[in-house]
Formats: C-alpha cells, structure tokens, sequence
C-alpha cells in the first residue's frame, strides 16, 4: 500500500492529484491518503482529512511507501520504521506555503538514506514507478540519537 | 541523577525534534520535565506538563516581550536545572533568561540548519552552557557534533 500524508497545517492539492493522477495508469496499486483541507476529493484511493495517532500508526505498518510534503514528522516516522518515502517540497510560489522552508528541507531530507526528493511530478512518478526497489532508511536506535542523548544526559 | 528540565520550542518540526530528545532522556531515568511551547493543532500527551506560550518569531518583535514576560514566570515558578531548546524564538528567550538566573542551558540546533547554524542559534551561541549542531561539518570552536536525532 502507498501511503500518502500531506501533514495537519495546510491543504497540498498538487501533492494528491499529481498521485492519484499516477493510480490512473496504475490500476493495481492501492493507496491511501491523509489530505487535510485539500479541495481535490482522490478519485483512486481511499481518504482521510485528519486521522488520530492510533490510525496514522496502523496505515504506516501497512505501507510499503510513504509519500510526503517536506515535514518533518512524517520523515521521522518513515526513518524509524525503515519505510522508503518520497517527499515533495510544498512552493511559496505556488501559494502552497508561507515561505520556501520546504524547499530547504529537501536538502537535508534527501541526504538520508531511504528518503527521495520530488520536488515535481517528473521525480514523483519516476520513484513511484520504482517503489518496490526503493532502498529502506537505515535508522537505528543505537546509533545517531543514542551518541546524541547520552551526551545531553552528561551535561544535564 | 534526576533532574528537573524545562524543555521549549517553536510548533512543527522544532517541536517534534524536542519531544524525541525529552523522550530519549526520560528512557535514560525518570526527569522532571516540563514543556512550553505554543499551541498549534497539536496533542499534548496527558502525562506532560505543558504551558502554552505565546507564537512568537524573530520577526514579530512586539510579542517577544510578552512571551518573555510568561518564560521569566514559568522559569521562576519552575525553577528547572536545565533548559533544553530546539529554536526557535521561545528558546532564544529562555536562554537569556536562564543566563540571568544561573539556570544551565542546552541548545540543540534542528536538524533542519544543514548549511550553516540558525539564525536563532547564532543569537543564542555564545550565552548558552552547550551548544549542540546535528551535523558534523557545522562544528567549530562552540558548536559541538555529538549525534543527531536521524
């Protein structure tokens, strides 16, 4: 299952046409998508405006992939459950935004690994077309965070 | 030993980098920690103690005082060892704040500042007790790499 989620603060209408647009062509994938104010209703997958923390857990262990606006919440989730995800950056220009920070955030984000930058529907659906062979986020507890805790612990 | 800890952000991604340090630490033993942060569309888990503070930003000067205002009452209230901040603006105040008071203070720049650190870390970098970057090249002579929360 994809599993798209544009995050609680604004609508993302490029994001979930430009998906369910790629269901069209791609009848036998299912897809799921939490939408929040967003206009365009998906005609291909099934929907959510909000969803509580129990849902929003349940469809992440049910998807192969995730697919995102830039924010930081759905990153971190897709990184520690080791879920692929591809993250498509919301525009200023484009008035998806108050400001391009999203745009920025895709610098950071691709650096990980398991995380693809979409900043158009071109990346979009290259990665869709390829999601199974999508490498995995390599997060591990014992690893970045703990060294990071375990200092702050010491200076506390 | 268990410390008592005010920890402060900005909404949104500042915020939820907070959590997962507090979260992290209180796995380690069992803190006291206190949350302030403004109320944007988010849950507050029943077992945190959280005041709501007033959304301000570097560029709303005219809240800063304000929000200052509910900090220097939370921090004299409280009375924490340790600040811990994310950013942004909230965090700024609290820094200052605390320097004033002797509270010791922790300031861990998002994940987010890849290039070079925030505008709000740069305010804050030469009065905080620890100053921590999320990634290695952006160490120097304040700033210290020692992991990051991905």
């Amino acid at each position: 299952m994809i599993f798209v989620a544009v995050g609680t603060q604004f609508p993302f209408d490029r994001l979930i046409k430009n998906v369910d647009q790629w269901l069209k062509t791609h009848p036998n994938e299912t897809a799921f998508a939490q939408i929040a104010e967003t206009d365009y209703q998906p005609k291909r997958m099934q929907w959510e405006q909000f969803m509580d923390a129990e849902t929003y857990q349940q469809k992440i262990a049910q998807a192969s992939v995730i697919v995102s606006h830039a924010g930081m919440g759905n990153i971190i989730t897709a990184c520690e459950q080791q879920i692929p995800i591809i993250v498509m950056n919301r525009q200023y220009q484009l008035g998806e935004h108050r400001n391009d920070h999203q745009a920025d955030g895709l610098k950071w984000m691709s650096k990980l690994t398991g995380v693809y930058a979409a900043p158009s529907s071109k990346e979009l659906f290259h990665y869709l077309a390829q999601y199974q062979s999508l490498e995995r986020p390599q997060f591990s507890k014992n690893n970045r965070r703990d060294s990071l805790i375990n200092f702050i612990e010491t200076q506390l | 030993m268990s410390k008592k800890i005010l920890a402060i952000s900005s909404p949104g991604g500042h915020w939820i980098q907070l959590n997962k340090i507090c979260d992290g630490l209180q796995q380690h033993q069992s803190h006291k920690i206190i949350y302030a942060v403004p109320a944007v569309r988010f849950k507050s888990k029943a077992d945190k103690k959280h005041y709501n503070i007033i959304d301000v930003s570097a560029d709303n000067k005219w809240k800063l005082l304000p929000c200052a205002l509910q900090i220097f009452y939370i921090l004299l209230k409280e009375r924490p060892d340790t600040i811990i901040s994310t950013g942004a603006a909230p965090g700024v105040l609290a820094m200052f704040l605390a320097k004033v008071l002797r509270i010791n203070t922790i300031w861990v720049d998002s994940i987010a500042n890849v290039k070079q650190i925030s505008r709000s870390g740069r305010m804050i970098k030469k009065h905080v007790n620890v100053f921590l970057t999320q990634w290695q090249d952006l160490e120097d002579d304040i700033a210290q790499h020692q992991g990051a929360i991905l």
